[in-house]
């Protein structure tokens, strides 16, 4: 009996793999994986150099496993295993409890984070006519606890806040948003299936921030309208979950939406809107708001009064401006990560009335760019060495 | 190349194997040997030259020894034996423990020697102890000495025990490399070999794996009492079925091609001392240093204080085996320690006590020993097992601890139950003593492990090998 059954097997388990080898010998090679969002492993050129070094063997083994037959619905067998076996994370995500796929936090960089914040408070005592707020957005981790897995253990956020906080001194004005966000924990103020907040997040924040930043003549009305309804963003790519989708909405003020010109100043072009629709036929949806990050943004409006705004922000901020457009002649957004030029001269060039930083928590305390964008240009390096003047 | 990847099971396997099957009888040695340097050149393009030129050197002396045996030439003959041992050990030395016999010296010296740091040669501690065991067999006359290039090569290189052991002993293959007799029914048998050690491998060993570094990821002084024994656990069971289910993939394999090897692993963590614990863990490791470390020593002849010593030199070598670290040195002589202390002083005392006493008393030292072997470092392996105990701990349990422990919780009872002899035995009980219905059933449970498998695989974002470091 046992004899027959292990001839059995043979047979079996022969005509599977030989099934499964002509499946993925018939199969084309495909390029992109839209479920996955990446590239996928093309056929490896074999060269000398890569064989004796062996990135031709690594590489062929990934171009074997990305692909195989019927990529997607492996994936799919796979998260079904995951779930089963009671798994409550995935590649540094956390699956959540109503289909929330959350980010676990990065171990913050305390030593950048001083640096950035020295550079801050030096600037506001640079300008002291100019009046500086700094606004960092928790995250979701923090706020929608009880969307987390039971006892999944997570970082204080607050405790990082206030740590920041300290560091920003009496010169930095802190709009605390926090508080705000977690009265509408139970609201979709965060992605479902990305790490970014939704408008909606952004709106309860504004509110806060207005009041902080006196803003006059708020606007109370806002008309939304949805952008998008099937939404899968990074965390969905990263944790392989795609069980949820999301709605992407944008806010127009109903009452004095002004006119203004997008000036994408490192490409140097225009245009009449903050939003980018071809973006949503791409699989990252949240690039509807300026297309994504850019090292520089100048918005210049209809708006009368002589308001102007420099904005340091990372991606939480993109959908966040959409608020901001009635108060400010113009508004300047810089991310730090790809900006390389003096900031003093530009708020001298643009005559900027107020300053603020926009970041969440997480971004912040990993940046290292930040502090090399604000502080002041030393006479010393301004020249090569070589050329130095007599 | 290991087993447990999506280009091994569906390429180089299916290749290799319609290749030999196709070749006739005595060609089959050769495609063995070619397809075994394919695989061993996958991963070391360089270090093949390395493997081969052991071959080579080894054939050659074995062939000079049985020469000078002939010639009643014995000092010819033990001085050819001594330079081959002297070589062999030279070049694992230079290449395993180069690097840390530096690193030691200039932590002597008042000065630094430069010195640039080797890449270890994959599988290297293993077929070094396989030509060893040839060459020492060849020179005790226990085996004939083997005249034929393409045999001696295959031995060495077979790519099923290449990288990861059994480390096989010449003399248990001898006959088969020249005569094996392959039916179905072995080759069957194979397959359900190599599917068990797929599973444990890619269903146990890495998803538990996960536990085990999210919580060594966690700061020293974040870990709880709970979370550093719920990790240790963790770990525990990540290297039994990472490297016992490596071992049965071999197996398989071996019988795939017709070869009988040894059993690795016989369910370890069953032991009710440690002294049975070492007979039930990497088996063939053990046999080696019993064989051609210990019993020429002396063994336990000669008085007690012998024997110590004897312990001890086998112990300290097979901790320096796993790796050029002083934490390895001190886990191999924790387990000499321990196991002198069983065989001289508690054994009367253990004899007596209660099954249950006996087993939480072994798998206490075992964990504590994997402590030692997993740490980076003496000192951070004491402040672990000061955390279990907790010295410097973030409290009894915390939250982390308990997540960890609740989200595998699935995990580790799989693990248990795969642990224990008792499950597979049933599992033969109930498929083959029944109803014909009930092998349909069996067969369908390795075709969920092949296919659960295979979708780990093409998602591999995770699937290390632990004992590729040794």
């Amino acid at each position: 009996m046992q004899s027959r059954f292990y001839r059995r097997m043979v047979r079996v388990f022969g005509v599977l793999l030989v099934i499964m080898v002509l499946a993925n010998l018939i199969k084309r090679d495909q390029e992109f994986s839209d479920e996955e969002n990446r590239m996928l492993t093309q056929k490896p050129v074999l060269t000398w150099e890569s064989l004796t070094s062996g990135d031709y063997m690594t590489d062929f083994e990934s171009y074997v496993s990305d692909q195989f037959f019927a990529r997607n619905q492996w994936i799919t067998v796979k998260l079904y295993e995951d779930i089963l076996l009671g798994k409550k994370e995935s590649n540094g995500v956390y699956l959540g409890k109503d289909g929330y796929l959350i980010e676990k936090p990065d171990e913050p960089d305390w030593e950048s984070v001083s640096n950035n914040m020295a550079a801050v408070s030096a600037l506001a005592e640079r300008h002291p006519d100019i009046s500086t707020y700094m606004c960092m957005v928790p995250n979701s981790f923090y706020i929608l606890e009880d969307k987390l897995p039971a006892q999944a253990p997570v970082r204080d956020q607050e405790r990082d806040l206030q740590k920041i906080r300290e560091l920003a001194g009496g010169s930095v004005h802190d709009i605390n948003v926090t508080d705000v966000l977690k009265e509408h924990a139970d609201e979709d103020i965060y992605y479902k299936t990305d790490h970014h907040w939704t408008s909606l997040g952004a709106y309860y924040a504004f509110a806060a921030a207005a009041e902080a930043m006196r803003l006059e003549n708020v606007e109370t009305e806002y008309d939304i309208h949805t952008v998008a309804s099937d939404f899968q963003g990074t965390l969905a790519s990263k944790s392989g979950y795609h069980g949820s989708e999301d709605i992407i909405q944008v806010y127009e003020a109903a009452n004095i939406e002004p006119d203004y010109i997008v000036n994408y100043v490192e490409s140097n072009e225009k245009s009449t809107s903050i939003y980018n629709s071809s973006c949503l036929e791409e699989k990252d949806k949240y690039t509807v708001f300026f297309g994504g990050n850019h090292a520089r943004i100048d918005i210049s409006t209809t708006q009368p009064e002589r308001k102007n705004l420099l904005l340091f922000k990372d991606s939480y901020a993109n959908c966040f401006v959409q608020f901001l457009l009635p108060y400010y002649q113009s508004i300047i957004m810089i991310d730090a990560r790809y900006y390389y030029e003096n900031v003093d001269s530009l708020i001298q060039n643009y005559g900027i009335t107020d300053i603020l930083f926009l970041y969440n928590v997480n971004t912040f305390v990993t940046d290292n760019s930040l502090a090399d964008v604000l502080n002041p240009v030393q006479p010393d390096e301004a020249g090569s060495p070589g050329e130095a003047s007599e | 190349m290991i087993f447990s990847s999506v280009f091994f099971i569906f390429v180089f396997l299916p290749v290799t194997l319609l290749i030999y099957f196709v070749a006739p009888k005595p060609g089959k040695n050769v495609v063995l040997l070619i397809s075994s340097l394919i695989f061993y050149a996958w991963g070391e393009p360089v270090y093949i030259i390395l493997m081969m030129f052991s071959i080579i050197y080894n054939y050659i002396s074995g062939i000079e020894i049985d020469y000078h045996r002939r010639q009643k030439n014995r000092r010819r003959m033990r001085f050819v034996f001594w330079l081959t041992v002297g070589v062999d050990l030279g070049i694992l030395m230079f290449f395993k423990y180069y690097g840390f016999l530096m690193e030691n010296i200039n932590h002597i010296l008042p000065f630094d020697i430069p010195y640039r740091e080797l890449a270890l040669p994959v599988g290297i501690s293993f077929y070094t102890f396989q030509t060893l065991s040839y060459i020492i067999d060849v020179y005790k006359d226990n085996v004939r000495v083997q005249k034929n290039l393409i045999s001696f090569g295959t031995y060495i290189t077979m790519f099923p025990q290449l990288i990861a052991g059994p480390i096989v002993r010449y003399a248990d293959i001898e006959t088969q490399l020249d005569k094996r007799r392959i039916t179905l029914t072995g080759f069957g048998n194979g397959i359900a070999w190599f599917l068990r050690g797929l599973g444990k491998k890619v269903l146990l060993a890495n998803n538990i794996g996960m536990a085990y570094d999210s919580i060594a990821a966690l700061p020293q002084e974040e870990m709880s009492v709970l979370s550093a024994w719920v990790g240790c656990a963790a770990y525990a069971f990540q290297i039994y079925f990472d490297f016992s289910g490596y071992s049965d993939m071999a197996i398989g394999l071996g019988k795939m091609f017709g070869f009988e090897f040894m059993k690795n692993f016989d369910y370890p963590y069953i032991s009710k001392s440690i002294t049975e614990f070492w007979r039930r863990w990497h088996i063939s490791l053990g046999t080696w240093f019993r064989e051609y470390v210990y019993i020429p020593l002396g063994g336990n002849r000669g008085g007690t204080a012998k024997a110590v010593r004897n312990i001890f030199i086998v112990w300290l070598l097979t901790g320096f085996w796993h790796g050029a670290a002083w934490n390895f040195i001190f886990w191999g002589l924790y387990y000499g320690a321990l196991l002198l202390l069983e065989k001289y002083v508690l054994k009367s005392l253990l004899e007596k006590l209660p099954k249950l006493v006996k087993h939480i008393y072994t798998m206490f030292f075992v964990l504590i020993g994997w402590v030692l072997f997993f740490s980076s470092g003496m000192g951070e392996a004491l402040s672990y097992i000061g955390t279990m105990f907790g010295i410097g701990a973030n409290g009894l349990a915390d939250s982390a601890g308990i997540y960890y422990l609740y989200n595998y919780a699935v995990l580790f009872i799989l693990s248990a139950i795969c642990s224990v002899p008792l499950t597979y035995r049933k599992f033969t009980k109930f498929v083959f003593s029944g109803s014909r219905g009930r092998t349909a059933l069996a067969m369908g449970a390795y075709l969920a492990i092949f296919v659960l498998s295979v979708a780990y695989l093409v998602n591999a974002t995770y699937n290390p090998f632990l004992y590729f470091r040794f």
